[in-house]
């Protein structure tokens, strides 16, 4: 796998490629098995991108392959310009500094407390003083809606949600230029779920980052989202605007967007 | 990229500072002492009165917003675009709270850790009682109804912490055999009194090292098992689905682990007592040249099968113990990881504890058999 035509961000620029992920014919496959091939996906800086497929049809296999964790069997990947199980050790490091992942549940270091958990990457980035993370720890908290006291608590006393909020809170410390969530709202009730729509709109506002989400909240889903990919018969099937993904004639995609809870959230209609 | 300038009018009396750009965490990490140098130039004109212009900003972030509000002081900011006044605000805040959340030495604390501590010990024993009352309710209750014995599971319980423990346990028993052997030999050399190394080997095999040999290696083994077993349940929630279930934890889980490995224990530490003895056979031979004929021969002479009796019991009791202790710290965790590992390393040491306090009581209570 080479670089090809993307000139990787050397250590200490700032400039973020127009695509934050591409894959180019990705082929993946787990324990024998063909999970995808001939895969297209990019997502572009400033925009929301959700992906969405069927329970087994490796979202989550995608995401190992973007954060790194797996490499790919054929195809090219790229994620902030920069591959990163071709690329050196030392672009890989800048590339996943300047990207955040929410865990499905957490992953929260339980040694630690809830303060520790987030002033962690901060820690680790280096070049600030231990003021300015305690700062911005406190400041991700509020952020979070979590207030200071909590911050000594250990993850085992921490409600679902609120490990959900302090997670969060940790993946955006460094501030990323991507975003991953995996089912950041499962597990969380309305009102949260809710507040949890906003406070990634007021972040985005505040600072242009992009956001690759995975979920089945179609609420959450409609609010966000700029564009959304189908992941489905081991490709995206489907890339684009709501509006516009939901016309396909797929089995999968008319089952996700034209059932009944899909008709709630979308169009507002009340099924009786 | 963030840039600092001067306006060339002035507001309100004071230098008035430009902030243009992008404030991120990521652009101030790279430009960082290019600001300092700026702002310091600033100073340096002898003015330290400065009002803070943010009308330029495109991107903040939490960092960014830290910097401004850290060197702006006191002084107010202005021309803040609509997106930005919240994180600065937010910012303004955690500088405050950080201050407030600074630990404070606590004299009282020995005194409040000695409670603790206290009130600790106390929880465990409580725990350790249920427990065990528990257990003695549930062996009358399957006893009462024979079909419902856990056989199967006290079965897999002897195989797992007895069987698989034989190639470790025996080795162990082999060498240590040997060296006790060949140490008690080298001292008995000396007097002329080699036939009595067997006595030595014999009685201290059959009676002590053989049972606490083989605990001590079941706490490590199958007592860290089963408190792992245990713990893990408890963080996948299996406990709390047995218990919804109306399964009593105790006599599906503790029950035949405790009988499993009070069954098995004897046999290992029978096997271990062979093994023992054939290293003090050998080197026995090594040393003092004593025939392996002449030492099986003397062996029931000096070995009284009381002492051999005595070995077993034991071992049936410690082999209860490490389970019991296993199973106290297993359903003692609590569901999260660290709690696990620290669960588990506690159950260990106080198995190995408590087989050797156990061994202390039984030294004291049999001493009058010789």
């Amino acid at each position: 796998m080479s670089l090809g035509v993307h000139e990787p961000a050397a250590p200490g620029t700032l400039e973020t490629p127009d695509l934050v992920i591409d894959i180019r014919g990705l082929r993946n496959e787990v324990a024998g098995t063909v999970l995808h091939q001939h895969l297209d996906f990019s997502v572009r800086r400033d925009e929301v991108m959700t992906l969405v497929g069927g329970s087994g049809s490796g979202k989550t296999q995608l995401l190992r392959i973007i954060i790194g964790l797996k490499a790919p069997a054929a195809g090219t990947v790229h994620v902030m310009g920069v591959s990163l199980s071709s690329g050196t050790m030392r672009q890989a490091r800048a590339a996943r500094q300047r990207m955040g992942m929410l865990f499905q549940n957490g992953a929260l270091f339980s040694a630690f407390n809830v303060f520790d958990n987030i002033a962690f990457p901060l820690r680790e980035r280096g070049g600030l003083d231990e003021d300015t993370i305690r700062a911005v720890v406190f400041t991700k908290l509020e952020q979070v809606e979590l207030e200071p006291h909590h911050a000594a608590l250990l993850p085992a006393n921490l409600s679902g949600g609120m490990v959900k909020r302090v997670a969060l809170a940790r993946a955006l410390a460094l501030s990323p230029d991507l975003l991953i969530l995996d089912e950041p709202t499962a597990g969380l009730d309305p009102d949260r779920s809710e507040s949890f729509v906003r406070l990634i709109k007021m972040l985005r506002l505040q600072h242009r980052f992009a956001v690759l989400m995975v979920t089945h909240d179609l609420d959450t889903l409609y609010d966000l989202s700029d564009r959304i990919a189908v992941l489905a018969d081991q490709h995206i099937i489907a890339c684009g605007p709501l509006a516009e993904v939901r016309q396909l004639p797929h089995r999968f995609v008319q089952n996700f967007f034209g059932g009944d809870r899909a008709l709630r959230a979308f169009d507002g209609v009340a099924i009786v | 990229m963030p840039k600092l300038s001067i306006s060339p009018t002035e507001r309100g009396g004071k230098i008035e500072v430009l902030v243009h750009g992008v404030w991120t965490f990521a652009s101030l990490a790279a430009h960082q002492s290019e600001l300092e140098r700026t702002l310091h130039s600033f100073s340096a004109t002898g003015r330290t009165d400065l009002a803070w212009n943010l009308g330029g900003l495109t991107e903040l972030d939490d960092v960014g917003a830290l910097w401004l509000v850290r060197k702006a002081g006191g002084t107010s900011l202005s021309a803040i675009p609509a997106q930005f006044d919240i994180i600065l605000a937010q910012a303004q805040r955690a500088l405050t709270v950080s201050h407030r959340q600074a630990p404070k030495p606590d004299l009282l604390y020995p005194f409040v850790l000695l409670g603790h501590v206290g009130l600790h010990v106390l929880d465990h024993l409580r725990f350790g009682i249920g427990l065990l009352g528990q257990v003695v309710l549930d062996l009358a209750h399957t006893l009462r109804r024979p079909g419902e014995f856990p056989l199967r599971e006290i079965s897999a319980n002897i195989f797992r912490s007895g069987v698989t423990a034989l190639p470790v346990t025996m080795l162990v028993g082999f060498l240590v055999g040997v060296v006790l052997t060949y140490l008690s030999a080298l001292q008995l050399k000396s007097y002329g009194a080699d036939l009595l190394v067997i006595n030595i080997v014999s009685v201290g095999v059959a009676r002590e090292l053989g049972p606490m040999l083989a605990s001590i290696i079941a706490a490590g083994r199958s007592g860290s098992t089963m408190t792992a077993q245990l713990g893990v349940m408890r963080v996948t929630e299996e406990i709390e689905a047995l218990q919804v279930m109306g399964i009593s934890i105790t006599e599906r889980l503790v029950l035949p682990k405790l009988i499993g490995l009070a069954l098995a224990m004897p046999l290992v530490s029978f096997a271990t007592d062979v093994a023992a003895l054939a290293g003090g056979m050998l080197a026995a031979k090594m040393v003092l040249g004593i025939q392996f004929g002449a030492f099986l021969e003397a062996l029931p002479r000096v070995l009284d099968v009381a002492h051999f009796w005595i070995g077993i019991g034991k071992s049936m009791v410690f082999g209860f113990a490490v389970a019991f202790v296993a199973c106290h710290y297993g359903l003692r965790i609590r569901p999260n990881t660290e709690s696990l590992g620290a669960g588990v390393t506690r159950s260990v040491v106080a198995a190995i504890t408590a087989v050797i306090l156990l061994d202390a009581i039984f030294a004291i209570l049999l001493r009058n058999i010789p």
